[in-house]
């Protein structure tokens, strides 16, 4: 029982961290894919081949091996050593180490490159329509696509982008290669100190709870925009 | 004084000329059709008056001023003011699909209003709405003003698409095959709407495929054929003596096949 405790809580920090790199890869990716996707799009060539051939990098190689190279490049060209954090606050230096930050950033750059190509897909599928009638009503390019173009893009975007982010949260469980100590992390250390293998099952339930709260979720977002057809 | 006047107008697409010179004139209140086959420029002609294709060279006058004067390989820049003497009301209708008939209507001037930095705001939001409100019964769509595009039929979206276009009041209010995506049963409805315009003494131009329509709705008459105005005149010389060998073809085309 106490052991069934101990697991518990180490699984409990580990999918904590693990919340934490999902969110803020989010939070960064979200944005940062749509810069990405406007720059593929863009008429200035040499910005949208550039950009392609980002995009290419990112979505052609594996996440594991991004995120070795943000974890080792640096220190390998003797640029820098991703230092450890001290803030004194153990809890704050173990969740945020720097290889959490690492990790974070391979996150980031990685979904962009994804969520930009289903930004485009979504952006792309708008008919030419829609940007006309807004043009004649005398809208700025703006306007159109803030008030006109965007929720009808959010709308046809959602099934890829959920399909994207449920991944994601799965995805986080690479970061036990560079020692973040997330989910799957914690529930291996249970199989090489106490030979356990049900904490890898447990830890498996935790993403089948958190990703079943995000299919609901997304469920009813589409539903919430369901009054239209775009 | 011509409320429209069109100069020499072309415009290229790559190689092809699509339109090799227009020349148009149109008085305050006048009704124009232009009839023509597919690919003859009349489209190209009504998105280059609303400045949805830059045409390469020629003039575009309203009220006496010039709003667009284009020479071989300049791009004229379009003011607000010009855009918004222009109207169009499109075959797809393109309504906006997030926003209810009332909503369409009424998106345009708001943002409108918000740009003027107003900042009696709520006071003019009320005026547009009750502008909005006017317009969607003389189009006789009062009873769906909260409904959604996606539940209303063709003919119904068409109406508030040119309920939506009168809300700037423009001074030309131009139509591209208003009735060309609409099954036959609803196209009455449309007609119907754009006649009691013209008895509102409206100046519209309308590219059509309804003859008997431009018939009887046109003051005047144009046909186009390979990007040239082949003829022109009122609807009785047009329609019952014309004079270009090309026209006729092109009118009794449609009869032969039955």
């Amino acid at each position: 029982m106490e052991l069934f405790l101990d697991v518990c809580s180490k699984l409990g920090n580990g999918f904590v961290t693990a919340l934490f790199l999902f969110i803020f890869t989010l939070l960064l990716a979200l944005p940062l894919g749509l810069l990405m996707c406007f720059c593929t799009m863009s008429k200035f060539k040499p910005l949208s081949f550039l950009s392609k051939i980002i995009v290419w990098v990112l979505r052609g190689t594996p996440l594991m091996l991004q995120i070795f190279t943000i974890f080792y490049l640096p220190g390998i060209l003797n640029l820098f050593v991703w230092p450890q954090m001290n803030t004194g606050w153990v809890w704050f230096d173990t969740t945020f180490s720097t290889r959490f930050i690492a990790a974070l950033a391979a996150f980031a750059i990685n979904y962009a490159a994804y969520f930009s190509e289903i930004y485009r897909g979504g952006i792309e599928s708008i008919s030419k329509g829609q940007y006309e009638a807004g043009q004649v009503l005398g809208l700025t390019k703006k306007q159109v696509f803030f008030k006109i173009i965007l929720l009808q893009v959010i709308k046809r975007i959602i099934p890829p982008m959920s399909n994207e982010i449920i991944t994601l949260i799965k995805d986080t469980s690479l970061a036990n290669t560079i020692a973040v100590y997330e989910l799957i992390f914690e529930a291996k250390e249970f199989m090489t100190v106490n030979g356990l293998i049900w904490p890898l099952f447990l830890a498996g339930a935790f993403y089948l709870i958190f990703v079943g709260i995000l299919t609901v979720a997304f469920g009813k977002l589409e539903k919430k925009l369901d009054y239209f057809k775009a | 004084m011509n409320i429209l006047e069109v100069k020499d107008l072309r415009k290229r697409f790559g190689d092809t000329e699509v339109l090799k010179g227009i020349d148009l004139s149109l008085k305050k209140g006048e009704v124009l059709s232009i009839i023509g086959s597919s690919g003859g420029g009349k489209t190209t002609l009504l998105r280059c008056l609303n400045f949805l294709e830059t045409a390469n060279s020629g003039e575009i006058l309203v009220n006496g001023k010039s709003v667009y004067l284009a020479r071989d390989g300049e791009k004229p820049t379009v003011t607000l003011e010009a855009q918004l003497s222009f109207g169009l009301v499109f075959q797809q209708f393109n309504l906006f699909p997030q926003y209810s008939v009332i909503e369409n209507l009424m998106l345009a001037p708001k943002l409108r209003a918000d740009a003027k930095g107003n900042t009696e705001r709520q006071e003019i939001y009320k005026d547009i709405r009750a502008h909005a409100e006017e317009l969607l019964a003389k189009v006789g769509l009062t009873e769906k003003a909260d409904a959604y595009p996606c539940q209303l039929s063709g003919g119904q979206q068409q109406r508030v698409a040119i309920a939506r276009a009168l809300m700037l009041s423009p001074e030309i209010l131009c139509f591209d095959e208003p009735t060309s995506s609409l099954d036959p049963e609803l196209t009455g409805e449309v007609l119907r709407v754009i006649r009691s315009l013209k008895d509102s003494e409206r100046t519209m131009i309308i590219v059509t495929h309804e003859m008997e329509f431009a018939k009887h709705v046109s003051d005047k008459v144009i046909f186009i054929a390979d990007g040239v105005i082949e003829e022109e005149g009122t609807p009785e010389e047009l329609f019952e003596n014309p004079k270009s060998e090309k026209t006729r073809t092109f009118l009794s085309a449609g009869k032969n096949d039955i």
